[in-house]
């Protein structure tokens, strides 16, 4: 089960291997996704291939706007039309699956329910009966540690209380694999780290395999099994780290010496290809600007 | 737990679905009562000065007392009944259709390219100007002022739906897909919600266009209803009756007003 451990190696960096296909609980199999024809196309992931297993914790971790969205809403189903195959229980997704919950980049509370009711959603969906869909949904609530806010709105909570909410929604409805975009992004550091801590007891408790789609290496590194880094434009696996660092982890980890030196090393294959994405963004203004005045 | 706050991308955020009250009631109450009693105040200056003629600027005595007197007038009560009930006709029939209409026009983007600059041209026209027309269609009864409101009240709740439905935060329903929810629980449960205060302010409007649309048909050509009454005064030259007859339209449309804002939980 803990892939680091098998991998004796350590804190190398392993090429890109793909782990035995019978045991993955997740497979994504040479994906590629391209919006738009001709000139103006933009080849958003090219030719990914890795693989999740059970009870694993991955992070995929890239520069903004090289494809992490895409590929999170491939594996959730919401980008039906994909070349490649992304494999769940032996079937390709072309829709969203019941084995698997998301969490959004974006804000995603129902600012017309209370928290109570925002996470018993996914119940409501199933016809659970009330008291039962309260019951469960209150263990979700105490589990990301939101217990006495039941009956706030979203727009009386802050954006970290708001981010729990969905979290618990999504968790609520049980799901074998978690897919989260970003859930952190618009935090401060304080509360990124310890919302870390959240989702790293709640992974001890429910042991659900979780991919999570980050720009933040602390957050990878901090969380992870494995990350898998990618390229800037189009999307591609640069290469896939295991993270050995010993669990129970908490936020603390990042204070070790271990942990300077995967964000050392991930960092600098990070580097090459955010400042190359960042002149990539340059050159496009230039361009632009240049047929603009001529 | 210290957290930032991030701005909530999309307006509909920050649209009424807070638990919290509005801005001190307590303060806004009083400026409210002070504007009315320095307007009473001025016009019974205006009233007693003579500066104009006592019939056009009749002193707050004899409205309050031609109040009084409409109130306990029969003829009053039938005529306010059929006006509401013409407003209420129109509000019901303008209301479904535009409600339907804005969300097929929200909702098939092609529909919406091809329809939407036509209600968007017609909607700010006077509809008075379909009077003559509706009069021949539906005779110079109630029938005429009812179509003539549901036209007005149509535009306003078309094209509020579909900006409603617009205006829906698609990150909503990608959630709602995630959680696979049936094309049925997507409506009931997401778009339905979403769209509740925009559709819900079109009503609104639609209450106060279907009413001025009303009130201004039967000024027009009618025997029965308010504005026929209030010409009826205005031939008469009574003009306490009149700044009675007006006074108490106007109570009557507020209080429409903050009833429908009161069930609709859209007050501002
Ligand atoms: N629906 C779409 N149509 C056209 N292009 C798209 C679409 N969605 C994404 N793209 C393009 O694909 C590329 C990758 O986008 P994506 O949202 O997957 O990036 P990301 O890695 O999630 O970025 P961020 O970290 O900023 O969220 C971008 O260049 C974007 O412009
Ligand atoms: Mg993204």
């Amino acid at each position: 089960m803990n892939n680091a451990a098998a991998n004796a190696a350590g804190d190398k960096a392993v090429p890109v291997m793909p782990a035995p296909a019978a045991e993955a609980q997740l497979v994504i199999d040479r994906v590629s996704k391209r919006f738009g024809e001709g000139p103006g196309a933009v080849v958003a992931v090219d030719d990914m291939s890795f693989d999740v297993m059970p009870g694993e914790f991955v992070a995929c971790i890239g520069p903004s706007g090289c494809g992490k969205s895409t590929l999170f809403n491939i594996i959730g189903g919401l980008q039906e039309e994909y070349v490649g195959n992304v494999m769940i229980d032996k079937s390709r997704i072309a829709g969203p699956h019941a084995a698997v919950g998301m969490v959004f980049q974006e804000e995603s509370t129902f600012p017309w329910r209370n928290v109570l009711d925002n996470v018993a959603f996914p119940l409501e969906l199933q016809n659970v009966g009330q008291s039962e869909r309260r019951d469960r949904a209150q263990k979700f609530i105490s589990l990301v540690g939101l217990q006495g806010f039941e009956k706030r709105m979203p727009s009386e909570l802050s954006g970290g209380m708001r981010q729990r909410v969905s979290i618990a929604r999504t968790l609520v409805s049980g799901p074998r694999i978690l897919l989260m975009d970003e859930p952190f992004a618009a935090l401060d550091e304080q509360t990124r780290l310890l919302l870390g801590d959240k989702i790293t007891q709640i992974q001890q408790e429910l042991h659900q395999t979780t991919l999570l789609i980050t720009h933040n290496l602390t957050e990878a590194v901090q969380l992870s099994d494995r990350i898998v880094v990618m390229t800037y434009r189009p999307g591609r696996v640069k290469r896939i780290v295991n993270i050995d660092l010993p669990r129970p982890r908490t936020s603390d980890v990042v204070s070790s010496p271990a942990f300077g030196k995967y964000v050392a090393e991930i960092w600098g294959d990070l580097r090459e290809e955010a400042t190359r994405g960042m002149e990539e963004a340059e050159a496009g203004a230039a361009a632009r600007g240049k047929t603009a005045r001529g | 737990m210290a957290a930032t706050e991030p701005v909530r991308p999309k307006a509909a955020r920050s649209q009424g679905w807070t638990a919290g009250g509005p801005v001190s009631g307590r303060d806004t109450n009083l400026i409210r009562i002070g504007i009315v009693l320095g307007a009473a105040i001025l016009w019974e200056g205006v009233s007693r000065s003579g500066w104009l003629f006592q019939d056009v600027v009749p002193s707050l005595l004899a409205i309050g007392a031609a109040i009084g007197k409409m109130l306990v007038n029969p003829a009053f009560y039938a005529n306010l009944q059929v006006t509401a009930g013409e407003v209420f006709a129109s509000l019901a029939i303008g209301g479904a259709l535009g409600i339907f209409t804005g969300i097929a026009l929200g909702s098939n983007r092609f529909l919406g390219a091809a329809f939407e600059p036509y209600v968007y041209y017609l909607a700010p026209t006077p509809r008075i100007i379909f009077f003559p027309v509706m009069i021949m269609w539906f005779g110079v009864g109630a029938a005429s002022k009812i179509a003539l409101g549901a036209l007005s009240c149509f535009f306003t709740v078309a094209l509020s739906t579909a900006g409603g439905m617009r205006g829906i935060d698609t990150v909503l329903i990608r959630v709602g897909k995630s959680f696979r929810a049936t094309p049925w629980q997507m409506g009931m449960k997401i778009y339905l919600p979403a769209m509740r205060v925009p559709v819900l302010n079109g009503i609104r409007l639609g209450f106060g266009t279907a009413m001025v649309t009303a009130l201004l048909a039967e000024t027009k050509l009618s025997n029965q209803g308010l504005g026929y009454m209030i010409m009826q005064i205005y031939s008469r030259f009574d003009m306490p009756s009149l700044y009675a007859l007006l006074i108490i339209v106007f109570i009557i449309a507020g209080a429409g007003n903050l009833i429908l804002g009161r069930v609709t939980g859209t007050n501002a």
